[in-house]
């Protein structure tokens, strides 16, 4: 009973947050994208920030629980079911911040089925990702039968593992392809983008596991906990192998259009990202995690993948924001905002760097849909993971009585 | 042969008085805030200041709209196709197929490009552009169009018809006897940004 009222509570703070969400973005679609930060400079914002975040997210889930399939590995399908609930929710909240995002609203997304134009990356990014979508609700879907049925589940599993990757190279290549911003436009966008949504998600996956054999009744093994914690570290490496190799590669040339990037995120404005990430997400997280004595301990493992975690959110957001900051044609006054309030100065309308700091209707709808996603993280959760004894008893009531029906 | 359309600008001639983005906005209805077509300092701090430490001093200036590109980085990147190149070599905008995504000035190397953020505000408070220029509004990308409502009809844009010390000029690119053709390859016309590989179809002459 007590455990019902702390559901509920939960359920309805999270109901509360989602609905103040959609209430801002209900002001943002009768307003415009002029109520957010967003300028004619820094043209994308937190919105594209929270969804390559939530695109690599959902990585982790899908990842786990598919190579428990193909590459039968038994103890990850334990996880199979809390991981694939995971990645889906994540990969729907990733959907709708590119809707939220949208300066038409959602209006006149129609265009993107009736006009596709199939040399953008993010047309293959809205491909990909429903496909992607689509495949993570059929593994569920199969996944919470009775009994799964174990030849689509291997066939699943195996289309389901090549797309998880391209879905984090298409979503890097949306930035990788593009020349016009010196930050993006390198090779090695797409293999970083898999390992940091690879690490990002195992830690996701991590802390929601641990939360919920905390304030939950799921059962899950320590032996597990240490092993993923095993998988999420290495990832770690790889990741920071890699940002490292890109780094070293702009710095080294001394390449004019390299350099303004280099500076600005080792000593300018998007310096405390870049380094909450080095410091954060990688120092800290791969000197615990390194000895597996630190692996087998439940709360070092949830402050680490809380700092990976946090890390590669700070990744995303020197990774967008850092290349849009200075035009590549550069004077005074610069470019418009695109921004104009009644009685100002014309020249309130240049920049010649560019500045952004999201708004409150920003934070709250990124909140909002943040709550969203874990509102429907919790709902399936309980319905799938945690009432799934009872409802086996009930079933099995269930065949008694039609079996006792068919014998008489 | 088909046309290629471009406009060279002669920096040597240009005295940074931004006759040619006034003009620009005055012709096609372009509400506050943002300019199709802008002129910059080059070196300087603020507008028109010299670069340089006195007496080494040099003033010039960079006016800067839409390079339309003949490998155009914005048109690749469109989603929904609602930018294009169209037939006679300009980069044109479909507003009511624009779902207002931004990814096309992610992709602009030059900040040509400029959004509808909130609903247009005019000062004064009219359609001012010509009667062709369609009205755009929220949530839609605008950006220089080579005054495609005059150029259609035979007429030069207007930035290079009101440019008072005539540096701009305008024309086809494919025909070896037209002015711009002339200036671009007698008097060694520039690209902007020429490393990025776009190839511009504004050159600029120093």
């Amino acid at each position: 009973m007590n455990n019902m009222i702390k559901y509920n509570t939960w359920i309805a703070i999270l109901g509360f947050l989602t609905l103040m969400g959609l209430g801002a973005w209900v002001y943002q679609l009768v307003n415009g994208l002029g109520v957010t930060a967003m300028n004619n400079v820094v043209s994308w914002g937190l919105y594209i920030i929270m969804f390559m975040f939530l695109v690599g997210l959902s990585a982790g889930g899908l990842i786990v629980s598919s190579s428990a399939t193909v590459f039968d590995i038994p103890a990850y399908k334990v996880v199979a079911k809390p991981a694939i609930i995971l990645s889906t929710v994540c990969i729907t909240v990733a959907g709708v911040f590119i809707m939220v995002d949208l300066g038409g609203g959602v209006f006149r997304v129609y265009n993107l089925l009736i006009h596709p134009q199939f040399k953008s990356p993010l047309m293959w990014d809205v491909v990909v990702i429903n496909s992607y979508m689509i495949i993570n609700i059929a593994y569920l879907y199969y996944m919470t039968r009775e009994d799964p049925p174990q030849k689509i589940m291997k066939t699943l599993s195996r289309i389901a593992l090549p797309i998880a990757i391209l879905v984090h190279s298409v979503t890097a290549w949306i930035f990788g392809l593009q020349i016009a911003r010196a930050g993006w436009h390198s090779a090695l966008m797409a293999p970083l983008f898999v390992a940091s949504a690879l690490d990002s998600g195992l830690a996701l996956l991590l802390m929601t596991l641990l939360l919920m054999k905390k304030f939950t009744d799921y059962k899950i093994e320590n032996k597990l906990i240490t092993s993923l914690a095993g998988l999420m570290v290495t990832c770690c490496i790889v990741d920071a192998y890699f940002v490292f190799s890109e780094m070293i590669t702009m710095y080294y040339p001394g390449e004019e259009a390299d350099m303004i990037i280099f500076k600005e995120m080792i000593s300018g404005s998007t310096a405390p990202f870049f380094w909450g990430e080095v410091i954060l997400g990688f120092f800290i997280p791969i000197g615990i995690l390194l000895f597996g004595k630190n692996r087998e301990k439940s709360n070092l493992v949830f402050l680490s993948s809380a700092l990976i975690f946090i890390g590669v959110l700070c990744k995303r957001i020197w990774l967008l924001l850092t290349s849009f900051i200075h035009p590549n044609v550069e004077g005074a006054p610069g470019v418009t905002t695109g921004h104009f309030s009644q009685g100002t100065y014309p020249i309130h309308m240049w920049a010649i760097k560019g500045t952004y700091f999201p708004t409150m209707i920003e934070f709250i709808i990124v909140i909002g849909m943040l709550a969203m996603g874990t509102l429907i993280f919790s709902i399936l959760a309980r319905n799938i993971l945690l009432s799934s004894p009872q409802k086996k008893m009930i079933s099995q009531e269930t065949r008694h009585e039609v079996g006792v029906e068919v014998n008489s | 042969m088909t046309k290629k359309l471009g406009i060279v600008i002669d920096l040597k001639r240009c005295t940074g008085c931004t006759t040619c983005a006034n003009a620009c906005k005055m012709q096609n209805n372009v509400p506050m805030g943002m300019l199709w077509n802008r002129v910059l300092t080059e070196g300087g701090e603020e507008y028109d200041t010299s670069a340089g430490v006195y007496p080494n001093l040099q003033k010039s200036f960079l006016p800067i709209a839409c390079q339309h590109c003949e490998n155009a980085a914005c048109v690749k990147a469109c989603p929904v196709g609602a930018t294009y190149k169209d037939e006679v070599g300009r980069v044109l905008i479909d507003y009511d197929r624009c779902i207002g995504c931004r990814y096309c000035m992610a992709a602009c190397p030059f900040n040509a490009r400029t959004f509808n953020w909130k609903a247009p505000v005019r000062e004064p408070g009219f359609n001012y552009g010509d009667k062709d220029v369609p009205v755009r509004k929220v949530g839609v990308m605008e950006k220089c169009s080579m005054c495609k409502e005059r150029t259609d009809k035979g007429l030069e844009p207007m930035c290079v018809k009101c440019c008072p010390a005539r540096a701009r000029k305008f024309g086809d690119l494919n025909d070896p006897e037209s002015e711009v053709s002339y200036l671009v390859r007698e008097k060694n016309g520039q690209q902007l940004l020429a490393e990025k590989g776009t190839k511009p179809q504004v050159y600029y002459l120093r």
